[in-house]
């Protein structure tokens, strides 16, 4: 786990996106279980407080659940998981669009360009 | 709770704090930051009744510090406090001989984890290695409050890493650290809260998460703006 | 309790080095001494008696025997204990000062152990009485060792061998060192010990202060040493000869004991309420 944080967002915020990113490409598991608070924030490098901000943020959203004293797990509910994918597509779409449209090239370039650079890339 | 409550301090005719106030809570990381003056090391030596102060108060968990205190706080200072001559080994067994809050098992733990051996003298020790003695004889004390001076400054990069993990762990967690700093970049994702320091007055205190969420600021971004007045 | 006693014993380890090199200085340098003045002794003897045929009662006449006596004035002798006063009247000082200076600021730890302060003060203090008794106690020991060698030296015709005590006698500066009676020996070290404490408050205060503080710990230390001799003052020129001699000893015993009460407690201020690292 290695996550570059900007210094701007709310470090938790960004913890949750980098769970959600896991969650949604199938880095985590559904029902694996996730790491402590505490040892989320060594490996992070993060104050225990913000991990643990994080871990309640996540459990509200119902990505992460927890049952009695055991280590809290990835949610097993598939169409949370498909939630978050869409979540991530639409905001990475939104992002895009965002950026692209001041350049005005007509969306068929957008998607021929976009088609090629994606498949090239990959 | 460490409450510092107005506290004044004059070296001769110099006013060096000038009314200073703030808290730091049990679990938190507080980070008294200051571009210029001598006024954090001070603050920190008040604390402890280490240099008198002229007026205010502060109070630990409510109370005056006292001899009992020192089993509760412990202050790390940027100078080893520790005789030149003695070894690693013979500085934990003089804190063992003294505190009762002395955890020899977490000071072997740290030992290992700072890659130090106890029979090193003290006085041979390179400044990280220094630095991390420091620490070490701080941290293996079970008290409720860290008070640690320029943890980071004028140590090899290395060195550095080693000392932030440490925050990050279960050394520190669950108790109220105060670190002093002028330089807050390498361990802005560290702290909880941030006291700045200006000419004797605390200029703001804030909480790092916070501003991030409400102003989309980073802790230097506020920084920016407050020391540009 | 425990704690001051561990201070003591860590003020004593601090110094032992610097200690034992004290008391070995002393020891060779007085064993050296006697064989020195034994062998010139000697060698006079040697001289007058062969060369320039003197009888041994005649050389007896003009020299005199040998004895410890000879031994004492030189400064093979007095040297090595001149050296240890000297030196331990600096620690008084040092013992405080060495805390505050260097990189490494023992001072931080020693004002953050979970003790009263003022044990650091009494330790310092009782590790200094302690290293004084302790050379004392070595010089003791040492003289019947000499008198060994002295007799080892000198042939039975040409000495006297002194008791210790007779030795002690024969030198003023051993004598204040080393008194012969309980009650001398408390006027001697109770001075002594008075003096230690009221110099330590004097170094707080300076520690406390810094500039300022040089000239409030004079100050104090002047008055501490007219509160000590007002009595005889007082006898002096205010009510002349209006005291006994064993009246004036009380009150000298009362005022010595204030002046020390008072360096504690000002001590115990200054550690507690002014001091700064």
């Amino acid at each position: 786990m290695n996550v570059i944080f900007n210094k701007r967002d709310p470090v938790y915020v960004q913890v949750v996106r980098h769970f959600k990113e896991q969650i949604a490409t199938g880095g985590f598991e559904p029902g694996q279980e996730i790491p402590s608070r505490r040892e989320l924030a060594s490996r992070l490098k993060i104050n225990p407080n913000t991990a643990q901000r994080a871990y309640k943020e996540m459990e509200e959203e119902g990505l992460i659940f927890t049952e009695g004293n055991n280590p809290s797990k990835v949610t097993r509910d598939e169409q949370k998981i498909q939630a978050v994918r869409g979540e991530l597509i639409s905001e990475a779409i939104d992002s895009f669009v965002e950026s692209i449209r001041p350049i005005r090239v007509p969306l068929e370039e957008v998607i021929g360009l976009l088609k090629e650079k994606y498949e090239k890339e990959r | 709770m460490i409450e510092v409550k107005e506290i004044t301090k004059r070296f001769g005719l110099k006013k060096v704090l000038k009314g200073v106030s703030f808290t730091a809570n049990k679990g938190e990381i507080t980070c008294l930051i200051g571009i210029n003056g001598v006024g954090k090391t001070t603050v920190l030596n008040a604390i402890m009744n280490l240099t008198p102060i002229q007026s205010g108060e502060i109070l630990i968990d409510g109370e005056k510090i006292s001899k009992n205190s020192y089993e509760k706080i412990t202050f790390i200072p940027d100078a080893i406090t520790m005789l030149p001559q003695m070894t690693i080994g013979e500085s934990m067994q003089f804190m063992k001989d003294f505190y009762k809050s002395w955890n020899q098992a977490r000071a072997k733990e740290l030992l290992d984890f700072f890659k130090l051996k106890e029979e090193e003298k003290i006085s041979s020790l390179s400044k990280g290695n220094t630095a991390k003695v420091n620490l070490l004889l701080g941290l293996a004390l079970d008290v409720d409050y860290l008070l640690m001076d320029e943890p980071f400054s004028g140590i090899d990069i290395f060195s550095r890493e080693q000392i932030a993990d440490v925050f990050t762990s279960h050394l520190v967690e669950d108790r109220g650290v105060i670190i002093t700093t002028h330089e807050i970049n390498d361990i802005e994702h560290l702290i909880d809260k941030v006291v700045l320091l200006d000419e004797g007055i605390v200029i703001k205190e804030f909480n790092a998460e916070e501003v991030r969420e409400t102003e989309g600021r980073s802790v230097v971004d506020v920084m920016r703006e407050v020391y540009k007045r | 309790m425990m704690n001051y006693v561990k201070l003591v014993n860590f003020e004593l380890g601090r110094f032992m080095k610097i200690y034992l090199v004290l008391i070995g200085i002393t020891v060779v340098s007085q064993i050296a001494g006697v064989m020195v003045s034994a062998n010139s002794y000697l060698n006079i003897a040697s001289e007058e008696m062969n060369v320039n045929s003197l009888s041994m009662d005649a050389f007896l006449q003009m020299y005199g025997v040998f004895s410890m006596n000879n031994v004492t004035r030189t400064l093979w002798f007095f040297g090595p204990i001149a050296l240890c006063a000297v030196t331990l009247l600096i620690y008084v000082l040092f013992i405080w000062y060495r805390d505050w200076f260097g990189k490494n600021t023992f001072i931080y730890r020693l004002l953050m152990l979970p003790t009263e302060r003022i044990n650091i003060y009494l330790a310092k203090a009782t590790a200094i009485f302690f290293m004084v008794l302790g050379l004392i106690a070595c010089q003791l020991a040492l003289i019947p060792i000499e008198g060994k060698v002295m007799q080892w030296m000198v042939p039975l015709d040409l000495r006297i061998d002194l008791t210790t005590l007779e030795v002690i006698h024969s030198f003023e500066y051993l004598g204040i060192m080393i008194p012969t009676t309980f009650s001398q020996f408390l006027v001697h070290y109770g001075i002594g010990l008075m003096a230690v404490l009221v110099m330590f408050t004097a170094v707080l205060f300076e520690r406390c202060f810094r500039m300022k503080g040089i000239i409030l710990g004079v100050v104090y230390a002047v008055i501490s040493f007219f509160a000590f001799i007002s009595p005889l003052l007082i006898n002096e020129f205010v009510f002349p000869m209006f005291l006994y001699p064993g009246e004036l000893f009380i009150l000298e015993c009362v005022a010595g004991f204030i002046v020390i009460a008072c360096a504690i407690w000002t001590g115990h201020y200054l550690l507690n309420r002014k001091i700064r690292v």
